[in-house]
């Protein structure tokens, strides 16, 4: 008894002091505002948000991958020593100027198109897009057919190959199923930030900003107002929800 | 006549048996039989499920499945009927124990009823380190006093044991 107290005591002071860290390295700004609007757990998502996010690429460095590691660490996704294969919700990518040497760095993640053509070609309904905005696949009812794999212009997902031993309970991922960027929505359904983009903000670089972009008030409404924003691939008219400045 | 005879005989013959299957059906009721599993209750002190024992026994998957739905496609992370918490209950935490094994809560009557199940190809068959409900912490308490919203619950056994 005495023992289980002192762990319930251990516990709480590490969570506490976890969440006074936290506090203390969320960057001024960026994330007050989506901290302070935490949806009650018994209210369904609306329409009346739509979660976006904006990537400066001026800001992002390269050869920094502190995004792709935190987006791994965060939702168990393991490399099985077979990069063709190996799941893949966030990377990154360079762009190169033939004419004029010049180099970009980017994250390229699920773009949470608005018309997603992932969904428009699932035969069961696994892939679907939620009220606001965030584009997943119900591993449910997913069949596995990778159809969506195929449509994805952005190559966002990823084909789970083998079983999933490191297990986290927010995000639970098998064999046999695709998988894509959540948005981390274990996390902003709890009114937090997406884990790359924290980690970009911990790596100092500052390079994505997370928000709702129906929001007028919001950090990246202000931000997509004033420099605005491109959509990777405008053409295809997918009113994507990831944006990106510098491109 | 002997034909009637044999007829009224073979009738009181299927009437006492009837009879004797509804007793033994109501013997049963009332205790665990012998070759019913052992189910693991929580060692975390905790006395009471989200709804009573005989509801959960029966339906513990329609209160699932719902909540499975709400929470996927309408991001309705509420406890009360989520299997993260079923597991963070009724499954210790650090346990050695894993889904397949028959002291894994779920195993010990799915094994018994060869029901097949696939929740734990992706969902954690044991809490998350940290994550499992300590005695004193009900998540569902809270939650037991008020009316269940879901259409699929039936709060009526709840509602009579507590006026009484």
């Amino acid at each position: 008894m005495s023992n289980s107290d002192v762990n319930i005591s251990r516990r709480s002071f590490v969570e506490k002091s976890a969440t006074a860290a936290a506090a203390l390295s969320i960057a001024p700004g960026i994330f007050l505002h989506t901290v302070a609007e935490a949806k009650p757990a018994a209210e369904a998502v609306t329409d009346a948000k739509r979660w976006g996010m904006l990537i400066d690429t001026a800001k992002c460095a390269s050869g920094c991958t502190a995004c792709v590691s935190a987006c791994n660490t965060e939702n168990g996704i393991e490399s099985h020593g077979r990069p063709r294969t190996d799941q893949q919700w966030i990377r990154k990518v360079t762009l190169r100027d033939k004419q004029t040497k010049h180099e970009i760095s980017l994250p390229m993640l699920c773009q949470h198109c608005e018309t997603p053509p992932c969904v428009d070609v699932c035969p069961t309904g696994a892939s679907f897009k939620r009220d606001d905005g965030i584009v997943l696949v119900d591993r449910h009812i997913c069949i596995g057919c990778r159809y969506c794999m195929m449509a994805c212009p952005y190559k966002a997902r990823s084909f789970a190959h083998e079983t999933v031993d490191n297990k986290v309970d927010y995000q639970p991922r098998g064999k046999g199923t695709v998988e894509s960027c959540t948005m981390c929505v274990h996390r902003v359904d709890e009114g937090g930030t997406p884990a790359c983009v924290e980690a970009c903000s911990e790596a100092e670089h500052g390079a994505m900003i997370f928000g709702d972009i129906k929001d007028p008030d919001s950090e990246i409404s202000k931000e997509l107002v004033k420099h605005g924003g491109k959509q990777i691939r405008a053409d295809l008219g997918l009113n994507t929800g990831v944006r990106y400045r510098g491109i | 006549m002997q034909q009637l005879k044999k007829r009224m005989h073979n009738t009181l013959i299927t009437i006492a048996g009837l009879a004797m299957l509804a007793l033994s059906a109501f013997a049963f009721a009332g205790e665990k039989p012998s070759f019913a599993p052992e189910v693991p209750h929580p060692t975390n002190g905790s006395t009471e499920c989200v709804q009573p024992e005989d509801e959960m026994k029966k339906n513990h998957m329609n209160y699932i499945l719902h909540q499975r739905d709400e929470t996927m496609h309408n991001g309705i992370r509420t406890k009360q009927y989520s299997l993260k918490e079923c597991i963070n209950c009724h499954v210790p935490e650090n346990t050695e124990v894993r889904f397949g094994d028959d002291k894994h809560f779920c195993s010990s009557c799915h094994n018994f009823t060869s029901v097949s199940i696939d929740c734990f190809q992706c969902h954690m068959d044991r809490p998350m380190k940290g994550k499992a409900t300590v005695m004193g912490e009900n998540p569902h308490g809270a939650q037991m006093s008020k009316p269940v919203s879901t259409s699929i619950a039936d709060t009526s056994k709840e509602g009579k044991s507590n006026n009484e």
